[in-house]
């Protein structure tokens, strides 16, 4: 696995800090998706700025439940303050545990439920095709929302319309290890005729690499991830770590963990 | 209405170069000579309704006009949650387009019969709701709603009534004011047997073709009578309660499968929604108030 960037650990530190004071947050799976979200926003044309700017590809977080993780990278890119990561969740706040559009700035599509966020991209996809413009689109779905049939009709519409401008990055973290698990999704990417690519989750600039790479048709990124990487006390403990707060004590072993990562 | 629905459509493509259309296989040899003009913008996208409505949803946030269309329960009940969180939680519009209206294939079994999904999808904050009763009031009704950028449902049937009512979208036609302690109400295609039944008798009728926004304002002129709701659907009986202290009976639907195949007709009949069996209660109705 890639030695974890200063930035990508800054960015854990605040899942930790955020999950710890407001009491809310899935943190393991907010840590698995840290490097792809940091790719995406590396790699796609965005104005912190200007949210709204005409011209900005899209990134859309389909497994909302990661929404603390995409909330970080989201602030530390600008798009509003890091303070503001400590009222997640909490009366009022913008910040809930699933992401909202309306509230976010830099959030394209109000996600929660899983098996929608890829379908509303593939029909983002397909705008910009009919349009003739050059923007692109990027989301990030669980492997445990890849159990979801909305998943599947969305990519078969997309291969079928040969999105080339649509990314969708599986992140490969094993949840469903408790359930109904896909073995390989590579293979099954491939048998929907996506052009198909797997990469360590984890590095940064082989994400980047993946997500620039040109494709002929709707490309797929499975990222090999480990929930909660960076702690081991989460990544061994991920059952018991799926949606938890880590009391004070915890938290100051985990950031230990983390700092040693 | 499904002519109707591809001539409106195919004139709006015209002059619109945001309006998409989106079939889920069906409609498609309908549509192909406007997918022949407009390849771009003319899809048959396959039989996966949940991922239609979400893809609508996409070519909304880009700023098309999209139109989703296919049968019934498929795009609608099938479909509920999609239009929850895709359109209405996130606000993109999107024209939801159903064919087969309630008891439309009949002869197809209880899998295609679709009438509780206008009770449904106006429960959907930011949902319109509409049941045009035949092919001019659809035509209005799209026209005037389809770029909004409001998630709007129209509800297509093969059997349209054959009066001609001025529908408008959210208001109500008071078709007869007979100044009666009775007020049948009622809305979509079921107008015509509703009219057959009623016409010579002592009784107010208005009539629906938007089911959400209810228009509140027609309903409360008649507060003060008592009301009869008919309708081969759930939606627009709830939809009438949302003004406080009226005095309403339904005949319409009951509380099982309708599966005796044949058609809509002999559905109607059978469930006491053909003229007759609609006179035959709004009689009794008139008779319990004197």
């Amino acid at each position: 696995m890639a030695a974890m960037t200063p930035f990508c650990r800054e960015i854990r530190r605040n899942i930790l800090m955020a999950s710890r004071s407001s009491g809310h947050g899935h943190i393991p799976t907010s840590f698995s998706v840290v490097e792809m979200i940091c790719a995406a926003y590396e790699t796609l044309q965005h104005d912190p700025k200007n949210p709204q700017w005409p011209e900005r590809d899209i990134f859309i977080l389909s497994k909302g439940h990661a929404a603390l993780g995409f909330y970080a990278v989201l602030a530390h890119h600008g798009y509003f303050p890091v303070e503001e990561l400590k009222t997640f969740g909490a009366f009022q706040s913008r910040l809930g545990c699933h992401p909202d559009r309306l509230k976010v700035p830099g959030v394209e599509v109000s996600t929660g439920s899983l098996g929608h966020g890829i379908g509303v991209a593939t029909g983002m996809a397909l705008a910009f095709k009919i349009a003739g413009s050059p923007r692109r689109v990027v989301t990030v779905i669980g492997d445990g929302e890849a159990n979801e049939g909305s998943v599947w009709e969305s990519m078969m519409i997309a291969a079928n319309l040969k999105l080339h401008n649509l990314t969708v990055m599986l992140d490969f973290n094993h949840s469903q290890v408790r359930s109904l698990q896909i073995p390989n999704p590579a293979d099954r990417f491939k048998a929907f005729c996506c052009d198909t690519l797997e990469v360590d989750g984890h590095d940064l600039e082989a994400l980047k690499t993946a997500l620039a790479k040109p494709a002929e048709t709707v490309k797929a990124v499975v990222a090999r991830t480990v929930k909660g990487c960076g702690c081991p006390t989460l990544a061994n403990h991920v059952f018991e770590w799926h949606r938890k707060s880590p009391k004070p004590e915890e938290l100051e072993h985990l950031m230990k963990e983390l700092e040693a990562a | 209405m499904r002519k109707q629905f591809k001539d409106t459509t195919s004139e709006l493509a015209m002059k619109d170069d945001k309006v998409v259309i989106v079939l889920g296989d069906i409609s498609h040899f309908l549509f192909m000579p406007l997918q022949e003009k407009f390849p771009t913008r003319v899809y048959n996208m396959g039989i996966c309704e949940n991922a239609l409505i979400s893809v609508a949803a996409g070519l909304s946030a880009q700023g098309f006009h999209p139109f989703v269309h296919t049968i019934n329960p498929f795009i609608t009940e099938r479909c509920v949650e999609h239009i929850k969180d895709d359109l209405c939680y996130n606000q993109f519009g999107a024209n939801i387009v159903s064919t087969g209206a309630s008891f439309d294939y009949a002869w197809d079994g209880a899998t295609h019969h679709c009438y509780g999904e206008l009770a449904i999808l106006r429960l959907l904050p930011g949902m319109e709701v509409t049941q045009p009763g035949n092919r001019q009031e659809l035509d209005t009704l799209i026209r005037s709603q389809y770029n909004n950028g409001r998630p709007t449902y129209f509800r297509l049937s093969d059997h349209g009534h054959t009066l001609d009512v001025p529908v408008k979208f959210g208001r109500a036609n008071i078709l007869k004011d007979a100044g009666s302690k009775l007020t049948i109400m009622t809305a979509g295609p079921i107008l015509g047997n509703v009219m057959e039944a009623v016409q010579d008798l002592p009784v107010n009728l208005v009539y629906f073709s938007t089911i959400k926004p209810i228009d509140r304002e027609v309903i409360a002129r008649f507060k003060h009578t008592r009301i009869l709701v008919v309708h081969d659907a759930h939606g627009l009986q709830e939809a009438i309660h949302e003004v406080p202290d009226l005095s309403v009976s339904y005949h319409g639907l009951p509380d099982r499968f309708c599966v005796w195949y044949g058609t809509v007709h002999d559905i109607r009949k059978q469930i006491g929604l053909d003229p007759a069996g609609i006179r035959q209660a709004v009689q009794s109705r008139l008779a319990a108030i004197r």
